[in-house]
């Protein structure tokens, strides 16, 4: 991950996103200043103007009498007892070291007249504190606006591999605005995420034409999947190589076609999901390579680098009885081409593999259970498997509201075998299903279980999802949470299958 | 290399930061000649208030002269011109300025640059 900031501080990103704070934090001192400024001259012409009225009143006094007893200073430490006399001759400084000599009245005259200037000075002051003052306040709004990190996140993806295949397009796609589905699970998760969400992809879903394209070319990648992704995986080179790993591994058409699209939204939700966890970029045990979410305090708000990793996660989901539902908020879209698909792909991969796991330690960083939005590092991988399988992706991306609708779609369609699986992933789902909850968090982390689809790089969204997939049993917990990502592993035979289907519609 | 490039970057430093400064000299009196523009165009409105019956008086140094009305009227409308005339001069003075110390600034940023690449390819080198 940290290669991969200094990559963005390399394109200039990060410095962009820390000047905004420091830029608006340096607006508001201009602002404040000038505000302070403006107010002691106001305060300085005040005075000026009360001056004015008392000196008007003796004025008006003035001429009462002839003349006044008085205690005449005399020098800075006496006075002495005198007189004031010709009260009504004034000798009056007009400004500039001219003097004019008046009589009270006229000089009552002329302070009126000086008065009409202080007041006009006076208003324009005022104007000008209340301008700035309206400027501030905008700034703080504008500061809050982008530096809250709580309501706002930003989500940047740097896209700087640019020989995607087709399929980088679709990423591309997504990328500017989110999915209608992404939108879907937006709204379903909380609403820090949906900002970011919002923010990031409008992408609609991908049309059907899109979809189908999509299949084929997940179907293509599969055969290459594996060793793409293993080559990802290792790469895992910041923003370039996740985002040529994740189309490589689109291209090879992951495990699961859909779940690319799946996966990206997927990685698309998780992002939004991470958004939260800004600044937790390393803390995606599962694709840290695949996706790099790079969650990083963006442009002065916490913003989320976020990178497509060539292959879409396939996630499978879980939807009952050996049915693997691809975690992808557009399942019900691909519902039927999933099925045929995966129909085909029985993930044979176990979870492990499909995740990046180069080192003992990329276990223990892939398999962990997401325990309310924590990683939390499962005791036992065997254990976890099961539990990832159950687990579905969509638990991150959305609210157990989605994982039901998708569940359900899914469940009809999807007869995925992984009776291994399922077992492992009943176990799973019924603890997923608690985290579900956090949906955002936990479909980041969550636990990486069952088979990981290689050739599928699970795009972080879903990590575990992803890992799960081939053991996606049919474990009827599992629909509860739409165990999304597994769909890594498609089986072949379902590709197949699903290709079959499709061209026969076709 | 960098370091002939620093010493030019230096005396170009200097130069702009004495033509900010003349800058400066020429706004602050710049905006005492607009205080004085303001005061005298306050003399000539009350002057105006005024009547002949009143004496006017100037202050030259430590004495009151007495002067004629109109007389006043005449200098202080004289000088309101004088003061006028000044502050537009100082005016083109100032654009004059400001566009030298632009032209400066360019050449300082390119300047940077260069030091900064030398920088780079020395420690690259290095």
């Amino acid at each position: 991950m940290a290669y991969l900031h200094d990559q963005m501080a390399a394109i200039g990103k990060v410095k962009r996103s820390k000047d905004l704070p420091q830029g608006v934090e340096r607006l508001k001192e201009e602002h404040r200043k000038v505000v302070k400024d403006c107010t002691s001259q106001i305060e300085h012409w005040s005075k000026v103007e009360k001056d004015y009225e008392s000196l008007q009143d003796r004025l008006r006094t003035l001429p009462d009498k002839l003349s006044y007893d008085i205690m005449v200073p005399f020098g800075p430490l006496a006075f002495m007892p005198g007189k004031l006399v010709h009260t009504n001759e004034l000798t009056v400084l007009l400004g500039d070291n001219w003097f004019a000599k008046c009589s009270a009245k006229q000089a009552d005259t002329l302070v009126e007249h000086r008065k009409k200037h202080v007041k006009n000075a006076l208003d324009d002051l005022q104007k000008v504190v209340k301008n700035f003052q309206n400027r501030a306040d905008f700034t703080d709004d504008l500061k809050k606006l982008t530096g809250d990190t709580e309501d706002f996140l930003d989500i940047r993806e740097e896209v700087i591999n640019e020989e995607e295949f087709t399929k980088g397009k679709h990423r591309l796609a997504h990328k500017p605005n989110s999915k209608p589905k992404q939108e879907y699970l937006l709204e379903l998760e909380e609403d820090k995420e949906k900002k970011e969400g919002d923010e990031e992809r409008t992408t609609g879903l991908l049309s059907e034409e899109e979809l189908w394209a999509r299949l084929d070319e997940l179907e293509r990648e599969e055969e290459l999947q594996d060793e793409r992704y293993r080559l990802d995986s290792t790469d895992t080179n910041g923003e370039d190589t996740t985002s040529s790993s994740e189309e490589e591994k689109e291209a090879e058409g992951g495990s699961g076609v859909q779940v690319n699209g799946h996966q990206k939204e997927n990685g698309w939700v998780p992002s939004s999901i991470t958004s939260q966890m800004n600044g937790t970029n390393g803390s995606h045990p599962e694709d840290e390579e695949e996706e790099d979410f790079d969650e990083e305090a963006g442009s002065g708000l916490p913003t989320i680098y976020f990178s497509h990793t060539a292959e879409f996660k396939k996630v499978r989901i879980n939807t009952g009885k050996n049915t693997t539902l691809k975690f992808s908020e557009r399942n019900e879209q691909k519902a039927q081409a999933k099925r045929k698909k995966k129909s085909g792909k029985s993930n044979g991969h176990s979870p492990h593999e499909g995740y990046k796991i180069t080192s003992p330690t990329d276990i223990y960083r892939v398999f962990v259970d997401l325990v309310n939005g924590e990683p939390v590092p499962r005791k036992s991988i065997l254990k976890s498997r099961s539990r990832e399988n159950s687990v579905c992706s969509d638990t991150s991306e959305s609210s157990t509201a989605d994982f039901e609708e998708r569940r359900a779609a899914f469940g009809r369609s999807w007869s995925h075998d992984d009776a291994t699986h399922s077992d492992t992933s009943d176990g799973i789902t019924e603890e997923e299903s608690p985290t579900g909850t956090s949906p955002r968090t936990n479909g980041r982390f969550e636990a990486f279980t069952g088979t990981v689809i290689e050739k599928d790089p699970l795009p972080c969204s879903i990590p575990h999802l992803t890992i799960v997939p081939p053991a996606l049993p049919t474990i009827p917990e599992r629909k509860l949470e739409e165990v999304g990502p597994e769909a890594l592993q498609e089986p072949p035979k379902r590709m197949s299958k699903f290709k079959a289907t499709r061209l026969h519609q076709t | 290399m960098a370091e002939a490039i620093q010493k030019k970057l230096q005396s170009e430093l200097e130069k702009y930061q004495q033509l900010q400064k003349d800058v400066s000299k020429s706004m602050s009196a710049r905006q005492k000649l607009e205080a004085q523009l303001t005061e005298n165009n306050i003399v000539k409105e009350e002057l105006a208030l005024l009547d002949s019956q009143n004496t006017v008086y100037k202050l030259i140094g430590p004495v009151l002269v007495k002067q004629d009305l109109d007389e006043a009227k005449a200098t202080v409308s004289k000088r309101l011109e004088y003061i006028n005339g000044e502050i537009q001069r100082y005016e083109t003075l100032l654009k004059e300025m400001e566009r030298k110390s632009e032209q400066h600034r360019e050449v300082l940023s390119s300047l940077q640059q260069e030091y900064q690449r030398a920088q780079g390819q020395a420690v690259g080198k290095v």
